[in-house]
């Protein structure tokens, strides 16, 4: 077939619009982890958890897509904060606080993965769902030199891209997103500045379910959704967050993004029938490079 | 102490041996592995289970009654391995039907084998599961061998040579997309535009169509499990790969939850199985209703004709043997049983052609249907529809080497 | 201002107060002393809420706040300033101070508090752009202090502001403490550095092994020979004279 640049470039642009949804999950994994110290092992089921709602919203409710979009944030939010209140809080306040929840906290996670798992099994069955499958007509648009990009592709780049801009603008520019720094850099001293913390923990993980409700919602449409859809993307939003550098919003980001690219590449050109080991691939190199992933902050003081 | 222990737990296994021989007496022991997670694979178990139960309320056969056990092996070679040891080996059963899932069918193979108890195959395709030269083996579907000789000739007939295919890595799709390209290169001289290998669940073929999207191909072969060709099938169109391209579906094609999750994407794809639920026979029409009322199945696949023509053929076998059904003659019973199905020929049923076996090891003797019909959608949604394009009867030694 | 009542506090079931009873009175300058593991900062923690009372009362402007929230108390006027490395250091200078502004709404007074802040340390102005891990450990002791006066307190604790920090810039904090307490805020200092405490302080409490030891007026403390003899060393008069002018 010999080389062709513009397929390169196809694979390149494809693996951005699937990377940032990678991102948007990894965004919320990140969250959580400068904010509460904790690796949340069932942030994939969150995402499951919104791809359903989003599909309920649609096909039972008649929603439109985009207030499905947001309906479906806004319960995986409330699931969020719920699991965190009643599960999460109680374990991390026998262990001391957040801070040093340690191992308990992560196995409570992959437990929770699977109650999560089992308790979508038990409301929507094991099948697969379709969600909008209507392909009458689906415009693309047209990049450089005749590479068409379906427009859902563009659309869910672009959704992301919003909603990360949306938490950077959040968390820089607005009074609670500066609390919500306070929170994640350091809980006491938070606690002094007259600061709410617990809601601001409720808000951290709400903030972050949602993102991964928003990721579910953008993919359902191309790969139909089912229970264990949440482990998949776990893995690679993990990639995604360690390669950018574990708790680095922005890192986050590129690392989904890398991910994404990267995977695509290795699909298109050593072979695509194990395109879920790239992403590790690429952590594996980026950590040997930089242990700290590519913007790895340093290590957090601690008082 | 240590031979205080061994005497005991040679104690309770005579004690647990004896009770079930004394309980088992007169009952015909048959156990069943499937693949019971989605929806419709716990029906094709159910309904195995309902048949069984139709006859043991009929009168049994030949005064005795059937005792099933029916086990989830989850598609997973490792669970249906266990499973079948279990059944074999605990359970004492004269008779295995199973699995589901050619993968995992391959490795029990082996199992009945060594065991020497029959294993009847509910609806793996792949083609090796008779070439192992099992004598415990009986296949009820179609082989994967033949399907692929039907696709190929279709196709090169209808729609081109010029195919990219898409092949899912369990042994029921891997099997399909190396019959169908062996095919159309022995029948037609073709050589696949495009060959993908993807992961069993893989969930995205972006980077796959958009290189098939540059080729210009007449066909796409999908051969993959129901959902993950499902969903091949909606990234294929979005993509933007015309209609006019066609898209051949592997023998999953034929499962319900291909046209429900692929909705308008289901449309036009065509596929090969043993049973169409557009047969107009009056047998089909009645089989049609029976399931439609029993579990609530819009139109049955060939997953279920294949689960009932099982029960038919084992009832059928069954009632040809004297059976001792003791558990000194539990070794004979399962041999008596079968020999009484290598006897079954001419079988009519639900099926696309007559089944027939005999008592060679050979796959010419174990892959009992060698008709298969075409099939394709010409509606998506839980509601879908088909029509029957063709219906082909191959020779027995078709697609061997 | 404030009074703490025979308050035994501690971690989990480690008793480390044993009925402390301190007074701070309005507009005046407390140090609390002590060596290390005395009880100093668990005393703070108790009286701010980050950690509970177990039993006696604290009562802050005619309120007990003994089982309140910290950030409840905090928005009475009750406000910790924290040891220095615990500034944000991913932060601005500006964004940690406005951090301490967090509970207030009123933008101008908020404003007027930030110059008000800027004029106490002027060093702060020209970094306010610049990220807190930035700073040295004086500044990052200012910014602290900072952050503190911008949630207009009625009362400020401040807990060890000299450790770690270079002599000269002990001072200069010094002189500002003292110049922010005239401006109305009743402080209460925690520190090792006695013999500056006492200089700074009007009243002060020496605490050993979760108990007040002794108590009095400041000069009179520092000329207490059981104190010269475990904690003083040499003169004070220098640094006296130094603070007083500062």
């Amino acid at each position: 077939m010999g080389f062709d640049f513009n397929s390169l470039l196809a694979f390149i642009i494809f693996g951005i619009t699937i990377g940032v949804v990678y991102g948007i999950v990894a965004l919320g994994i990140s969250l959580i982890y400068s904010g509460l110290d904790i690796v949340h092992f069932a942030h994939g089921e969150m995402y499951m958890f919104g791809a359903f709602f989003g599909l309920v919203l649609v096909h039972d409710a008649g929603f439109p897509y985009p207030i499905a979009l947001v309906g479906a944030m806004v319960l995986t939010a409330l699931l969020g904060m719920f699991v965190e209140r009643v599960f999460y809080r109680r374990l991390t306040r026998a262990g001391g606080g957040y801070t040093v929840a340690g191992m308990g906290m992560i196995i409570c996670g992959f437990g929770m993965s699977v109650a999560l798992v089992n308790v979508a099994y038990f409301i929507w069955g094991a099948e697969a769902e379709p969600f909008r499958a209507n392909l009458d007509y689906i415009p693309r648009l047209e990049f450089g030199d005749g590479i068409q990009v379906p427009e859902s592709y563009v659309l869910t780049a672009i959704i992301s891209v919003v909603l990360m801009l949306a938490l950077n603008y959040f968390l820089r520019y607005t009074k609670i997103g500066l609390a919500v720094r306070a929170v994640a850099h350091n809980k006491e001293i938070a606690y002094l500045m007259g600061i709410n913390v617990p809601l601001m923990i409720s808000l951290i993980f709400g903030l972050a379910c949602a993102r991964a409700a928003a990721a579910g919602v953008l993919i359902g449409p191309m790969q139909s959704v089912q229970v264990e859809m949440g482990y998949l993307m776990l893995m690679k939003a993990f990639a995604a967050a360690v390669v950018g550098g574990f708790g680095s919003l922005p890192g986050a980001i590129v690392g989904g993004i890398m991910v994404g690219i990267f995977e695509n590449l290795g699909a298109a050109y050593i072979s695509p029938s194990h395109k879920d080991i790239y992403a590790f691939l690429l952590l594996i190199l980026v950590l040997s490079i930089r242990p700290s992933g590519l913007f790895g902050i340093e290590a957090k003081v601690k008082a | 102490m240590r031979f205080l222990k061994s005497s005991l737990a040679a104690l309770v296994a005579g004690g647990i041996a004896l009770s079930a021989a004394a309980a088992f007496a007169g009952e015909i022991r048959v156990g069943i592995t499937m693949r019971m997670v989605s929806e419709n694979g716990q029906r094709y178990g159910q309904m195995v289970m309902d048949e069984i139960d139709l006859i043991n309320k009929a009168g049994g056969i030949n005064g005795n009654t059937i005792t099933a056990t029916l086990l989830n092996d989850e598609c997973k070679s490792d669970k249906g391995v266990a499973n079948a040891n279990k059944l074999i080996f605990q359970e004492k059963v004269h008779l295995l039907i199973g699995s589901t899932c050619s993968s995992v069918s391959l490795p029990i193979v082996d199992v009945t084998a060594k065991a020497g108890v029959p294993q009847l195959i509910p609806h793996s395709t792949n083609s090796t599961i008779t070439q192992k030269n099992s004598a415990w083996v009986f296949r009820v579907p179609v082989a994967g061998r033949y399907y692929g000789g039907v696709n190929a000739k279709y196709v090169g007939e209808n729609i081109g040579k010029k195919i990219a295919y898409i092949c899912a890595a369990d042994a029921a799709s891997q099997g399909d997309c190396e019959k169908m390209q062996g095919q159309l290169k022995a029948q037609f001289g073709a050589d696949p535009a495009y060959v993908a290998q993807v992961q069993e669940k893989e969930v995205d073929f972006r980077a796959h169509m958009q290189k098939i999207k540059g080729l210009n191909v007449d066909g796409i072969m999908v051969a993959a499990l129901a959902e993950t060709m499902a969903r091949a099938l909606v990234q294929s169109y979005e993509a933007g790969i015309g209609a006019d391209v066609r898209r051949i579906g592997s023998s999953s094609a034929s499962n319900a939850p291909v046209p429900k999750i692929a909705g308008d994407a289901v449309k036009g794809v065509f596929f090969s199985a043993a049973y169409s639920a557009a047969d107009q026979r009056p047998i089909a029409k009645l089989f049609n209703e029976m399931v439609r009322a029993r579990y609530g199945i819009h139109a049955p696949d060939h997953d279920f004709s294949q689960a009932y023509d099982l029960v038919r053929i084992m009832e059928q076998a069954l009632k040809t043997t004297n059976l001792g059904l003791t558990s000194s003659s539990l070794a004979a019973d399962r041999t008596a049983i079968r020999d009484a199905i290598a006897g079954v020929k001419n079988y009519q049923g639900l099926a696309s052609g007559p089944i027939s076996f005999c008592a060679a090891p050979t796959p010419q003797c174990r892959d009992g249907n060698r008709t298969a019909v075409l099939i394709a959608y010409t509606k998506g949604g839980e509601d879908f529809e088909t029509e029957v394009l063709a219906r082909v009867t191959m020779d027995e030694n078709f697609g061997l080497n | 201002m404030l009074q703490v009542n025979k308050v035994e506090a501690g971690y989990g079931k480690l008793k480390i107060l044993r009925g402390v009873t301190m007074t701070v009175p309005q507009g005046e300058i407390v140090t609390l002393l002590g060596g290390n593991g005395t009880g100093k900062s668990t005393m703070l923690k108790a009286v701010s809420g980050l950690i509970p009372v177990m039993s006696g009362n604290i009562i802050f402007d005619g309120v007990d706040i003994s089982t309140m929230k910290p950030h409840e108390r905090m928005r009475l006027g009750l406000v910790q300033v924290t040891q220095s490395k615990e500034a944000y250091p991913a932060m601005t200078v500006e964004e940690n101070l406005m951090l301490g502004a967090y509970t207030r709404s009123d933008r101008a007074s908020i404003a007027a508090d930030l110059e008000k802040v800027y004029g106490f340390f002027p060093v702060l102005k020209e970094r306010r752009k610049q990220l807190s891990a930035t700073l040295s450990g004086g500044e990052v002791q200012m910014l602290v202090i900072g952050r503190g006066l911008m949630a207009g307190p009625k009362m400020l604790m401040l807990d060890e502001p000299s450790a770690a920090i270079a002599p000269k810039v002990v001072l200069e904090i010094f002189s500002n403490i003292n110049k922010i307490a005239k401006s109305g805020v009743t402080i209460l200092v925690v520190e090792q550095n006695v013999r500056m405490a006492l200089i700074l302080a009007n009243y002060g409490y020496i605490i050993r092994d979760g108990v007040i030891m002794m108590e009095g007026k400041a000069d009179s403390l520092i000329s207490d020979p059981a104190v010269k003899e475990s904690f003083l060393g040499g003169s004070v008069a220098d640094t006296s004279k130094k603070l007083q002018s500062g």
